[in-house]
């Protein structure tokens, strides 16, 4: 008799204990799948323009690779063709505080043995104190001023090189709500 | 440890392995039968860091579409026999002229006897309605066809319109309507 209470006893202190870390395991089987559906979203890498050389689609002349990866500020990166020879990327820019913020964005390649010419031209739907702009070989170019102002910014793609472009953002006071990023990419 | 808790744990893990088991088949799948180039990375910090990279925006739309299409249906199609099982057996408990129609349309068996409780009716709506919002929010943001986020939304109504039901049906054995009963 004294032993079946003493399992009881047993049983229910066992139960109590086991009660929390059950919770956590029932809150888990809802988490890890969705966090697996999330993270098993499939995302474009690696967009090539090729070259016909009589029909035979091989020689690739200028990849624009997006790099990807998560950022405190930077989320959903897009970058998709825009005409023949211009891409398009995209991303959203959620709210954060005033400092100052970059990302390795691109990373864009000449396969010729010609010189290439970059031209980027980005800004954001509302202008919100926020000074954006783009850093290529150790080289700071100005996107967007504070005010709004937008500018475009050329530069020269060596042959056989490979340049990886850094977005900045400093803004100046916080910014409470997300924003639209767009950047147009021609290459000539 | 409480019998709800041991069982809403035993019921959960079924809807959690087809919610990953449905997006991960629609995936490769797909990538299989179209034989699209593909390669994974993992390059992103966090706590699951593999992604699937495929080659153009096109791609990826489709293959991302098509694999929230996959789940979200293998969820609702579930939830909503489960609902359907349910609702049609406690009608038919009342109701003879569902009786007749059942047997009209040759689905005796189905409902002769339904094993779907509340809780996992419930649970299994929770997951349809987790996929919806991933589905919803990928829509949303042009990572998936507009009409697979409507689709989702859609089944999720269905399902959320069911659990309504079902808890009327649980609630109508407990506190059965005075319209039913003579107390002479």
């Amino acid at each position: 008799m004294i032993t079946k209470n003493k399992q009881s006893k047993v049983r229910n202190l066992l139960g109590k204990f086991l009660e929390p870390i059950a919770l956590g395991v029932l809150a888990l089987l809802f988490i890890i799948p969705t966090l697996t559906v999330i993270n098993l979203e499939p995302i474009t890498k690696n967009i090539r323009e090729f070259t016909d050389v009589l029909g035979v689609a091989t020689n690739s002349k200028v990849i624009v690779d997006l790099v990807g990866g998560t950022h405190e500020v930077l989320s959903v990166e897009k970058i998709s063709k825009n005409g023949d020879s211009g891409y398009i990327y995209n991303a959203m820019l959620t709210q954060r505080e005033s400092d100052f913020y970059s990302k390795p964005i691109l990373q864009i390649g000449n396969n010729t043995d010609e010189e290439k010419i970059l031209t980027f031209l980005g800004t954001t739907l509302n202008p919100t104190r926020s000074e954006i702009g783009l850093i290529i070989n150790d080289q700071v170019y100005t996107l967007q001023h504070s005010t709004g102002q937008s500018e475009s910014v050329e530069i020269l793609l060596k042959p056989r090189a490979t340049y990886d472009i850094y977005l900045t953002i400093e803004s100046l006071v916080g910014v409470q709500f997300s924003e639209e990023f767009e950047m147009k990419i021609g290459i000539r | 440890m409480s019998n709800l808790l041991k069982k809403a744990l035993r019921l959960s893990l079924l809807p959690a392995v087809l919610m990953i088991a449905g997006k991960f088949l629609g995936l490769f799948v797909l990538i299989a039968f179209y034989s699209i180039q593909f390669s994974v990375g993992n390059e992103i910090s966090g706590i699951f860091s593999t992604q699937i990279f495929l080659p153009d925006s096109e791609t990826t739309l489709f293959v991302n579409s098509i694999s929230d299409l996959v789940m979200i249906s293998l969820l609702g199609l579930i939830t909503l026999y489960m609902i359907l099982q349910t609702t049609i057996l406690q009608s038919a408990k009342h109701n003879p002229r569902t009786i007749a129609k059942v047997v009209k349309f040759n689905m005796l068996k189905w409902v002769t006897s339904s094993t779907s409780t509340f809780l996992q009716i419930f649970i299994w709506t929770t997951f349809v309605v987790i996929s919806s919002i991933i589905t919803i929010t990928n829509s949303l943001q042009g990572d998936t066809y507009l009409w697979v986020g409507i689709t989702a939304g859609v089944i999720s109504l269905l399902s959320i319109w069911g659990l309504i039901k079902t808890f009327e049906i649980e609630t109508e054995k407990i506190y059965p309507s005075s319209s039913k009963h003579s107390y002479f």
